[in-house]
C-alpha cells in the first residue's frame, strides 16, 4: 500500500512538473533547424506539443543576425520532430485562450 | 511505471547543469525578437529530458492541457513539418540566399535587358502557369509574384518582358475586380489579396495594350527577316531562331487577345462588347496549339533545383514572398506545369466563348436554364464571375441595359420591384461553386417564401380589381404560381444536389426519392399544368385584352412551347424517382441495403435534417416524418408485400420514365443519359423479378458515372 502511494506520488510529481509548464513560453528546436517559441498548451504521450501564439525563427537561436519571426498562431509540433525543449522561467504562466 | 529511485537524483542535477549553460544565451539578441531587450526578458531552461519522461507517463490518447483548452482548439492547430500545412518548411529547403528583384539584378542573376528568346519564352510560360495556379485559388504571393520582374516592371529595359509584365499586372487587377464584383466566390475558389503589390495603375489599360502591339510588330519583323527565302540554303540555327521568334510573337499576341477580351467585358454596351470579346477569345484560342508545341523552346527549371514544384528559372524566386504570407497559411502551393497551364487557358477560352451565348437568352427561364447548365460543367471562378457580370452587370439591369421589370407589363412593375432581388440572387447562386450552391439554395427558400406571401396578396388584390372589368374570368394565383414554380425548382435542385455532393447514404435514398416523386415533382407538374391552363384561356381572350395584359400573358406566351417539354420532363422524372423509390424499398426488404446500427441510428433525425430548409416554405407544406411513415407503412398489406412486388412496380415506373423521355423531341445529352440510366435500371429490376442473385447477401451498389444524380443500380 505504501509503496504504491509512493509510486503514485512520484507519478504525480512528474505530472505536476509537466502541468507547471502549461501556459509558459516554450522554445522548441525542430529537426529541420527551425526554432519555435510559443505558449505551451497541450501535449500527449507521443510528446506532440501544441503551442499558442507561436512564432517561427529560421536561424538557430545563437546567431547574431537579428531576425523577424513569422507568426504562426496555433501550431502543433509532432514529437518526432522535436530536438530540444526549453521553458522560459522568467515570465510567469499566462493563459492565452 | 518508471522506478522513482532511479529518477529522483537524476532530474535536479540535469536541470542545474543545463540551466547554467542556458543563462549565457538566454538573454541574447535572439530572445528578444522584434522588441526592445529592456522590456522582455527570458530565462530559458532546457527541459527536454524531463519533458520526454513526463509525457511517457501519460496514457495513450490522454491529453495534458489546461481546463480551457480542448480537443476542438487542438484540431485547428497547424501541423509543423507537414509539407501541406507548414509553408515555412520550404524556407529551409533552399540552401541559398533569397534575393529580391533589385538585389538579384545587382548580383547579376537576373537580366533586365538583352534577354534571349528562350529566356523570354521560359519566363512567359512560367508566369502563365503561375497565373493559372492563382486562378485556381492560390495566393498571389505564392504564384504570380514569385516572378521578380512583376515587382518593379518600370526598371525592365527589355521591351518584351516589360510589356508582358505590365500586361500580367493589369490582368491581375482586372480579374480581381471582376471576381470581387460578381462575388460568387468563397475562400476555396479565389484569393483576392494583393499584399500591397502595385498593379500598374500608373498606366492606362489602352497604353499597355498598345505596348503589347508594338512588341508584337517588332517580333513580326524579326520573323520576316529570318524567314526561309526561295532557293535559300540556310543553317539550322537561323531556323531555330525563326521558330523562337514565332513562339514569342504568338505568346504576345495571345496576351493581347486575352487582354482585349477582358477589356471588352468592361464595355457598357454588353452586347457590343461581347461581339468584340468573342472575336478576341477565338483568335486567342487559335494561338494556343502553337504555344503548346513551342513550350520546349523556353528555358526550363532544372529538375533538381526546383523548390517544391516551383519554377526557379531566371527571374523567379519562389521564396521571395515567404515572409508576406499571413500567420497561419495552410495552403501548400503547387504551380501547375506549363503544358497544363496552356491546356487550362484553352479550356478557359472555350468557357468564355460559351458565356456569350447568354446574350441570346432573352427570357427569364431560358436564362435560368443556361445558368444551371453552365454551372454543371463546374467552371472556374473567372468564367463564373464573367457570366454574372455580363448578364447582370450593374444596376440590376440585364445585359446592363434592360430592366428585369421589362419582362413584365408596365402596370405591374411596381409589384415586380421587390421580387427582383431574390430572382437576381437565384442567378448568383448558380455562379457559386457546386458545393456552396446547396447552402445558398436553402437560404433563398426563406426569401422565396416571403415573396410567395406577397405574390398571393397581389393576386388577391388583382382579382378584386379585375373582376369588375371581366366578371367572367378568374385572376387568382397568377403571381403565386410563378413564385411557386421557382420555389419548387429550388427545392428540387436542393434535394438533387445531395446526390451530386455524395451526402446521402444508400439507406437514405428511399425517402429522398419518395419526397421527390410524391411531392416535389407532383407539385411542379400541377403548377405547370395550371400555368398552361391560364395560357390556353388567355389565348382565347387575348384579342379583347390587347392593352391590359398582365404578366401571365407576356411571360407565358413566350414559354408556351417549353411548357409541354417541361411537363413531360417533370413527369418522366417523377416516374423515374418512383422507380428508384420502389427499387429501394424492394432492395431494403431483401436485405440488400446496408443499414446503420439501429441502436445509434435515428431515421427521423436524418430525415428532418435532410429536408430542414423546406420548413421555411408554406406552399408546398413540408412533409413531416410522421406523415412519411404513415404514407409508406407496409403494415396495411395482407399478405405482406415481398421484394418482388416492389421490383415489378419499379420496373413499370422505369419503363414509363423511359417512354416519356424518349417522346421528348431533340433530346439533350442530359435526357439521353437519363434514358440510358432508366433503361439499365429497368433491366436490373427485371432480372431481380426473375430471381437473379436472390440468395446473395451483398449490398446493392449505385453507380453515378453516367449521371451525377440518378445512379445505375448494380446487384452483386
Amino acid at each position: 500500500m505504501e509503496i504504491e502511494s509512493a509510486k503514485e506520488g512520484e507519478k504525480s510529481c512528474l505530472r505536476k512538473k509537466l502541468e507547471s509548464w502549461l501556459n509558459r513560453r516554450l522554445r522548441i528546436c525542430m529537426t529541420d533547424g527551425r526554432t519555435l517559441i510559443g505558449t505551451f498548451l497541450c501535449t500527449d504521450q507521443e510528446r506532440n506539443v501544441i503551442l499558442g501564439s507561436c512564432e517561427e525563427y529560421v536561424n538557430p537561436p545563437d546567431t547574431t543576425e537579428k531576425e523577424e519571426p513569422r507568426v504562426l498562431g496555433l501550431a502543433m509540433v509532432p514529437g518526432q520532430h522535436i530536438v530540444t525543449i526549453e521553458v522560459d522561467m522568467y515570465t510567469p504562466p499566462q493563459a492565452i485562450l | 511505471m518508471a522506478d522513482p529511485q532511479l529518477e529522483k537524483p537524476k532530474q535536479p542535477r540535469k536541470n542545474m547543469d543545463l540551466s547554467e549553460d542556458d543563462l549565457g544565451w538566454g538573454q541574447g539578441e535572439f530572445s528578444n525578437p522584434g522588441s526592445s531587450p529592456d522590456t522582455i526578458q527570458y530565462d530559458w531552461q532546457d527541459i527536454t529530458e524531463d519533458f520526454i519522461k513526463s509525457t511517457e507517463e501519460l496514457k495513450l490518447g490522454e491529453l495534458l492541457h489546461d481546463s480551457d483548452f480542448g480537443l476542438f482548439e487542438a484540431m485547428s492547430a497547424i501541423e509543423m513539418m507537414d509539407p501541406k500545412m507548414d509553408a515555412g518548411m520550404v524556407c529551409n529547403q533552399a540552401n541559398r540566399k533569397v534575393l529580391n528583384f533589385e538585389q538579384s539584378i545587382k548580383a547579376g542573376t537576373v537580366k533586365i535587358k538583352d534577354l534571349t528568346p528562350p529566356q523570354i519564352i521560359g519566363i512567359i510560360d512560367a508566369t502563365l502557369a503561375c497565373l493559372v495556379t492563382w486562378l485556381e485559388g492560390h495566393s498571389l504571393a505564392q504564384t504570380i509574384f514569385t516572378n521578380l520582374y512583376l515587382h518593379n516592371p518600370d526598371i525592365i529595359e527589355d521591351r518584351c518582358i516589360k510589356s508582358f509584365s505590365l500586361f500580367i499586372l493589369k490582368v491581375v487587377d482586372m480579374v480581381r475586380e471582376k471576381v470581387n464584383r460578381a462575388s460568387v466566390f468563397e475562400e476555396e475558389d479565389f484569393q483576392p489579396m494583393t499584399y500591397g503589390f502595385k498593379l500598374a495603375n500608373h498606366l492606362s489599360d489602352m497604353r499597355v495594350g498598345g505596348m503589347l502591339r508594338e512588341v508584337e510588330e517588332e517580333y513580326l519583323k524579326k520573323i520576316k527577316s529570318t524567314r526561309l527565302r526561295q532557293g535559300e540554303d540556310r543553317d539550322e540555327s537561323t531556323e531555330l531562331q525563326h521558330q523562337q521568334f514565332i513562339a514569342v510573337q504568338s505568346r504576345i499576341k495571345f496576351c493581347r487577345m486575352f487582354y482585349g477580351a477582358l477589356m471588352a467585358f468592361n464595355k457598357k454596351e454588353v452586347r457590343q462588347g461581347s461581339v468584340e470579346a468573342r472575336r478576341c477569345v477565338q483568335q486567342g484560342d487559335h494561338l494556343l496549339a502553337g504555344i503548346q508545341s513551342s513550350i520546349k523552346y523556353g528555358i526550363q527549371s532544372p529538375t533538381d533545383a526546383s523548390v517544391n514544384d516551383h519554377s526557379v528559372i531566371m527571374g523567379f524566386e519562389p521564396l521571395v514572398n515567404q515572409r508576406l504570407l499571413p500567420p497561419t497559411f495552410p495552403r501548400y502551393c503547387k504551380i501547375v506545369s506549363r503544358e497544363e497551364a496552356v491546356q487550362y487557358l484553352s479550356k478557359l477560352m472555350s468557357r468564355l466563348n460559351r458565356i456569350f451565348d447568354i446574350v441570346e437568352c432573352t427570357n427569364l427561364h431560358v436564362a435560368f436554364d443556361f445558368f444551371i447548365e453552365f454551372s454543371k460543367q463546374s467552371p472556374c471562378v473567372l468564367s463564373r464571375s464573367l457570366l454574372q457580370m455580363i448578364f447582370l452587370p450593374q444596376n440590376k439591369k440585364i445585359f446592363g441595359s434592360e430592366l428585369i421589370q421589362d419582362f413584365i407589363r408596365e402596370g405591374i412593375r411596381m409589384f415586380l420591384c421587390p421580387p427582383v432581388l431574390p430572382i437576381c440572387a437565384l442567378y448568383q447562386i448558380h455562379g457559386h461553386n457546386r458545393a456552396r450552391q446547396r447552402d445558398k439554395l436553402a437560404h433563398i427558400l426563406e426569401e422565396l417564401a416571403n415573396l410567395q406571401d406577397e405574390a398571393d396578396k397581389v393576386d388577391a388584390a388583382l382579382h378584386t380589381l379585375l373582376i369588375k372589368q371581366e366578371p367572367q374570368r378568374q385572376h387568382l394565383a397568377c403571381f403565386g404560381s410563378f413564385v411557386l414554380y421557382h420555389t419548387l425548382h429550388v427545392m428540387i435542385l436542393y434535394t438533387l444536389s445531395g446526390f451530386e455532393l455524395e451526402l446521402y447514404a444508400p439507406h437514405e435514398y428511399h425517402y429522398v426519392f419518395w419526397y421527390l416523386c410524391e411531392f416535389l415533382y407532383g407539385w411542379l407538374i400541377s403548377t405547370l399544368t395550371r400555368a398552361e391552363g391560364f395560357l390556353l384561356e388567355q389565348d382565347s381572350i387575348s384579342e379583347q385584352l390587347q392593352k391590359g395584359r398582365s404578366s401571365k400573358k407576356k411571360s407565358k406566351k413566350k414559354k408556351q412551347r417549353p411548357h409541354d417539354r417541361e411537363i413531360a420532363t417533370a413527369q418522366a422524372l417523377q416516374n423515374f424517382c418512383n422507380g428508384f423509390y420502389k427499387a429501394m424499398v424492394g432492395l431494403s426488404l431483401a436485405d440488400k441495403i446496408r443499414k446503420p446500427n439501429s441502436e445509434c441510428d435515428n431515421e427521423q433525425v436524418r430525415y428532418e435534417h435532410r429536408f430542414a430548409p423546406f420548413g421555411n416554405v408554406l406552399t408546398p407544406p413540408p412533409v413531416q416524418y410522421q406523415q412519411f411513415m404513415e404514407m409508406t407503412s407496409l403494415s396495411k398489406y395482407n399478405p405482406p408485400l415481398r421484394p418482388i412486388d416492389f421490383y415489378i412496380s419499379s420496373c413499370k415506373y422505369f419503363q414509363q420514365a423511359k417512354g416519356i423521355f424518349e417522346s421528348i423531341p431533340n433530346p439533350s445529352e442530359e435526357v439521353l443519359n437519363l434514358i440510358k440510366v432508366a433503361k439499365t435500371n429497368f433491366v436490373v429490376m427485371k432480372l431481380l423479378v426473375g430471381g437473379h442473385k436472390m440468395d446473395s447477401s451483398e449490398a446493392a451498389c449505385f453507380d453515378f458515372t453516367i449521371h451525377k444524380v440518378f445512379p445505375i443500380i448494380k446487384i452483386n
